[in-house]
């Protein structure tokens, strides 16, 4: 494989099924993310997407899942390498962000000691080389960058900053692929709207990719590059957000537009979106 | 509940002193013999009399007092350690592992523990001098006395190993054992805090039953259960009230120590 062969190449390329105990959850699933590239993956609960993100990481056998097909990160296919070299890759060259904030970090354990443990999985270094690390990704995500704020336990955070922190903890090593899992629908529309604009952020300055899953339709087509919408353990549909508003083409799609809330007198999103193609498109850049 | 406790924990820490200061405040050493006054009653030189060979009864107290209440707790220090290894580590593992942990704990726990202890202290040298007697005592209920506290921290390291910060940890590339001991043991402290302090009135309990029974720690050497031993002379009981005197304190002890309880059940 030459170089130019492997740069065209998408960061990463998935065709997946997945079962527990037999019940059939994902159905060789298909999608590729591009480098850099705000993927939004949209279905409602229960369709599988979690199991998705567990199964990418080769951590679905903790559920009680299996999974099996094929999964490329760089080229590398995730599914024939060891798990100590899968162990490199988490956290590595793949973070992620759990829907709940506050049971995603350990309770008795410090902010700081949390997310030095993050750091030396993957580094050698000694204790101000780890600290000043941490404090950089404090300041990535908009938190404080104080040793006081290190020295917090969970319970002291509110649920936004619990997540902001599992936001930095996720990006601590600057990973190709960072996959969140829901991660605002815990949280109120404000902090939702904030989170949701550090992400768009954290793409831009880090040029990392996101996976980004959720039920919520709207919020995601705020950030994502293209929408692919789930739908029994299958991509139905995946376009960029104003084609799947103004143009869905699967049922179901048209059913999760259909259910998105509006207030009467105002227009629909679909016609917001339709008027609003052109500026949103130069908008971007 | 809140005096309850204040009054218990300054009760047990008074007690705790006192018999640390056996060898300065106790009047005579607790295998001195005052030949010319065997079973005498209380007096100002003996407030709790003499015993039958003519040792000085309130200083054996203090001295047995000191070998029971030191012990049992490093005692219970060792089970409790035991208990994290056995059970954190199998309710961690789960599947088979976990399975065959709990098959063994079931398996001591359906033992009688009373008859349990007599069996394997039989089975250990008797004939052995009473400093060998202590820690044979106390290394044996250290040593048998997990499974119950095993069981109890095996559930709550499942659920922090099924945690979401479990999964998290993984996910960031923590390695298996560094995932136990830096995540999933700070959690089982709460745990295994209470289960010490169960385990120091069970292991005291314990401790005494045998020392009636005459396989606790051994003759010079006092400990509530050596003392309690006084009690098996029915026809001196009704005449000598103060025989009563360390049982009296073993329950007011093993009392307090459940009075204190629920403040070590909390988080930390």
């Amino acid at each position: 494989m030459n170089r130019e062969q492997l740069m065209s190449e998408a960061l990463l390329s998935i065709s997946l099924s997945a079962e527990y105990a037999k019940k059939s959850v994902l159905r060789k699933l298909t999608f590729q993310i591009e480098r850099g590239e705000i993927l939004g993956l949209v279905g409602q609960s229960g369709c599988g997407k979690s199991t998705l993100a567990l199964a990418i990481l080769r951590l679905l056998h903790l559920k009680g899942g299996r999974a099996v097909g094929m999964i490329q990160l760089n080229g590398l296919d995730l599914m024939s390498v060891s798990e100590r070299q899968m162990r490199g890759i988490r956290g590595k060259e793949i973070g992620l962000v759990l829907q709940s904030p506050l049971s995603s970090l350990n309770p008795v354990l410090r902010i700081g000691t949390q997310m030095a443990e993050a750091w030396q999985a993957h580094r050698r270094g000694g204790r101000q080389e780890c600290r000043n690390a941490l404090l950089e990704s404090l300041a990535n995500v908009s938190l404080p960058a104080e040793e006081e704020f290190l020295r917090r336990y969970p319970a002291q955070l509110s649920v936004g900053q619990a997540q902001r922190v599992l936001i930095a903890m996720a990006v601590l090593h600057r990973p190709a692929l960072l996959i969140a899992d829901e991660p605002t629908s815990a949280l109120d529309v404000i902090t939702q709207a904030d989170v949701l604009g550090l992400f768009r952020n954290l793409s831009r300055k880090m040029g990392v990719a996101i996976l980004y899953i959720t039920h919520d339709l709207l919020s995601v087509s705020t950030i994502a590059d293209r929408i692919a919408v789930m739908h029994h353990g299958e991509i139905v549909e995946c376009s960029e957000p104003q084609a799947i508003f103004t143009d869905p083409q699967h049922a179901y799609t048209r059913n999760l537009i259909a259910a998105l809330p509006s207030v009467p007198g105002l227009p629909t999103i679909k016609e917001l979106y339709s008027t609003a193609v052109k500026s949103h498109a130069t908008g971007r850049g | 509940m809140k005096v309850a406790r204040a009054v218990a924990l300054a009760f047990l820490l008074a007690i705790g002193s006192v018999s640390l200061l056996a060898n300065l405040l106790a009047p005579a050493t607790y295998a001195e013999q005052f030949r010319e006054l065997p079973n005498a009653p209380p007096s100002s030189r003996h407030l709790l009399g003499t015993d039958d060979l003519g040792r000085d009864r309130f200083s054996r107290l203090l001295y047995g007092t000191r070998v029971s209440l030191l012990l049992a707790p490093v005692a219970a220090l060792s089970s409790t350690i035991l208990a994290a290894l056995i059970g954190g580590v199998a309710g961690y593992l789960g599947g088979r592992i976990e399975t065959a942990a709990m098959w063994i704990t079931d398996l001591f726990l359906s033992l009688p523990w009373l008859f349990l202890l007599v069996a394997v202290r039989a089975l250990l040298p008797l004939n052995v001098s009473p400093q060998v007697s202590v820690i044979i005592t106390f290394g044996m209920l250290g040593v048998l006395g997990w499974a119950g506290a095993a069981r109890v921290v095996c559930a709550s390291s499942r659920s922090a190993r099924d945690s979401d910060f479990a999964l998290l940890a993984r996910a960031s590339g923590v390695k298996p054992a560094r995932l136990f001991a830096r995540h999933i043991l700070p959690n089982l402290t709460p745990a295994l805090l209470a289960q010490f302090w169960i385990s120091i009135p069970v292991f005291i309990l314990a401790e005494a039953n045998l020392g009636v029974l005459g396989l606790g720690v051994a003759e010079p050497l006092p400990s509530w259960g050596s003392l309690l031993r006084e009690l098996e002379n029915y026809a001196a009981i009704g005449r000598q009230p103060w025989l009563f005197v360390p049982l009296l304190l073993l329950v007011a002890v093993v009392t307090c120590f459940q009075l204190v309880l629920p403040k070590a059940e909390l988080p930390a």
